[in-house]
């Protein structure tokens, strides 16, 4: 494929008519469009991705430079007997199902709490949406701030409730350690649930729900039986987008709890990201085989998401 | 708004009151963090919250004197960001297009290879980006970095440039065509002109994305290269934590953040999810 051929006409503008170009052989003009980006793409991102499999199936020496020596399924062996895999992705589900259920519930609640402002709709908007700019680091330290026992805002708050005992840390104690977190990863990105549900209920048709209430619906009636079906596949929209971003990040639980206590909010990629640290501790041998495998079961499992996306848009007609 | 779902005063007047909850419920952990950015030591370690406290810059001076200066890391993570960004949505704007209107059996697996990439979870993406970077020196470095954050950024910009042309009518392309304009001038002079807020939009939320980074950061970062976020991070794991320095850093990192996504709000929907949603 003349790839220089390629770049080159696009960056000198060489003048051809859509006519001649057709009857000439070779990449068509969206396709030369492509190619310089799905290049970088490609080397940025296939070449990892190529690596990551062989490192699945060698011991890796990082220390005078990068060597790999195959050693079969040792590491795949490896990491599926390991329990500790099968704990952190047992983790990782709790973690995904309540982070997403409730980002699903308080992000569609949000936007129609907001669809039926009258007034101020614009500003009380931008306001709820404000956690979403976040850095997700900057989210897990607010979230040990807020509920530090002894000086956090929140903390405060649900002593004085008797929620919680004087002293006891929602982070720290083991049956709340989960929910706390879910619930910081619930604070920044419900709003992004909302954004997108509101955009859906916009589709909501007035005078279907006109002749609703003039039916003596009621408003849970109408809720159920009218917008919800209506706005199903944008909800299905924020489901699979959150989804995916529920096991892409990590920083929230990585700084406020660690995975601990008692391993009991350890995701998936703490798991990894220790195999990685041990790898540079050590820097000889390595379990940067394993990490790799962990790696490649996360992949899976965006893999599945991406496919039901794509599909949702297809049936859309949105990638047309 | 004509399609309200409440429409009787008193659930009106229900909608109000959560509105106020809901405003409350996002709005009170970072109007937290401002006051205590402002904070004398004193009035952040008290076991009942103070509000009478004489406000002080003194975080701010602490974070920006000595050695310990957070200039260098701010200036990285303009670099990183802006770079990233800027080389995302260039190839982006030209490659999505191509995708828009691209027509070929092969179009479904090039779309799904693009979007999987995007959606790859940052560990699976580090373990062989760290082999490789430390292969050839990118471990600290703001260029490793930069490539770093091109995995997310790039796709995502093809993706959505593509969902913002399919916007545009085609018969615009058409007319410029008939007019004599080559298919690239045509997309150069009429179609891309047409998408400048779209094109705005992908740049903010690229920007938003490594400008947020952590995870990628901590791991390839050093002292040359560290980005505000590390910053961040690393205040944390000292015993005593500063929390008045804390959030001073937490607010400088946001406020750019949130001035520039609000701009953009009425295309967020559509940007973050990937256009598959179109905005009011």
């Amino acid at each position: 494929m003349p790839e220089k051929l390629v770049v080159g006409t696009l960056g000198s503008r060489v003048p051809t008519t859509g006519q001649a170009r057709r009857k000439r052989r070779g990449p068509s003009f969206e396709l030369r469009m492509m190619l310089p980006a799905l290049l970088v793409l490609a080397l940025i991102t296939v070449v990892p991705f190529l690596m990551l499999i062989a490192m699945s199936f060698a011991k890796v020496r990082l220390l005078g430079g990068v060597s790999l020596s195959v050693n079969g399924l040792e590491n795949w062996a490896n990491v599926l007997t390991d329990a500790a895999t099968w704990h952190s992705w047992g983790v990782t589900l709790e973690f995904f199902v309540l982070a997403v259920g409730m980002e699903m519930i308080v992000g569609t609640v949000l936007a129609l709490i907001l669809n039926s402002l009258r007034r101020g709709q614009s500003v009380a908007f931008s306001l709820v949406l404000l956690p979403m700019f976040l850095a997700p680091i900057t989210v897990g330290l607010l979230g040990n701030f807020l509920l530090d026992p002894t000086i956090g805002l929140y903390a405060w708050v649900m002593q004085s409730l008797h929620l919680v005992g004087p002293g006891q840390s929602v982070l720290g104690s083991q049956s709340t350690a989960m929910l706390a977190v879910a619930t910081l990863d619930m604070w920044e990105w419900a709003p992004l649930v909302a954004l997108i549900v509101l955009a859906g209920l916009t589709s909501v048709s007035p005078s279907v729900l006109e002749a609703a209430s003039v039916d003596g619906a009621g408003y849970l009636r109408t809720l159920f039986s009218i917008v919800i079906p209506t706005i199903l596949p944008v909800l299905l929209v924020a489901l699979l987008v959150r989804s995916m971003d529920a096991v892409r990040y990590y920083d929230i639980v990585h700084i406020t709890t660690g995975g601990g206590p008692a391993n009991s909010t350890w995701v998936i990629s703490l798991q990894l990201n220790e195999k990685i640290q041990a790898t540079s501790i050590d820097g000889v041998t390595t379990l940067i085989g394993q990490s790799a495998v962990i790696g490649i079961t996360m992949l899976a499992f965006t893999v599945i998401i991406a496919n039901l996306f794509v599909r949702v848009l297809d049936r859309r007609g949105l990638t047309r | 708004m004509s399609n309200n779902i409440m429409t009787a005063p008193r659930t009106r007047r229900a909608a109000n009151i959560l509105a106020v909850i809901a405003i409350l419920w996002s709005v009170i952990p970072l109007a937290w963090m401002l006051l205590t950015a402002f904070k004398p030591q004193s009035a952040i370690r008290t076991s009942t919250p103070d509000l009478s406290f004489a406000p002080t810059l003194v975080n701010f001076q602490n974070l920006f004197s000595g050695g310990n200066s957070i200039g260098p890391f701010i200036v990285n993570s303009v670099i990183v960001s802006i770079v990233s960004t800027l080389i995302a949505v260039g190839l982006g704007v030209v490659g999505g297009y191509g995708l828009c209107h691209w027509k070929s059996r092969g179009k479904k697996d090039v779309a799904f290879w693009i979007i999987s990439t995007r959606m790859a979870p940052i560990a699976a993406v580090i373990v062989p980006l760290f082999v490789m970077f430390r292969q050839v020196g990118l471990i600290d470095n703001l260029l490793g970095l930069i490539i770093a954050y091109l995995t997310f950024n790039l796709p995502f910009a093809i993706w959505l440039m593509s969902a913002f042309f399919a916007e545009v009518p085609p018969s615009l392309q058409e007319a410029a065509q008939i007019d004599g304009c080559t298919k690239w001038q045509a997309f150069r002079m009429v179609v891309v002109p047409t998408t400048v807020p779209g094109i705005i939009a992908t740049s903010v939320l690229c920007l938003v994305f490594s400008w947020n980074d952590y995870a990628f950061a901590s791991s390839f970062a050093g002292p040359s290269s560290q980005t505000l976020p590390m910053t961040a991070g690393s205040l944390i794991t000292q015993t005593g934590v500063d929390w008045g320095q804390l959030c001073a850093v937490g607010l400088i990192t946001v406020l750019p953040m949130i001035i520039v996504g609000l701009a953009v709000r009425k295309h967020l929907a559509t940007g973050l999810s990937m256009g598959a949603v179109t905005g009011e």
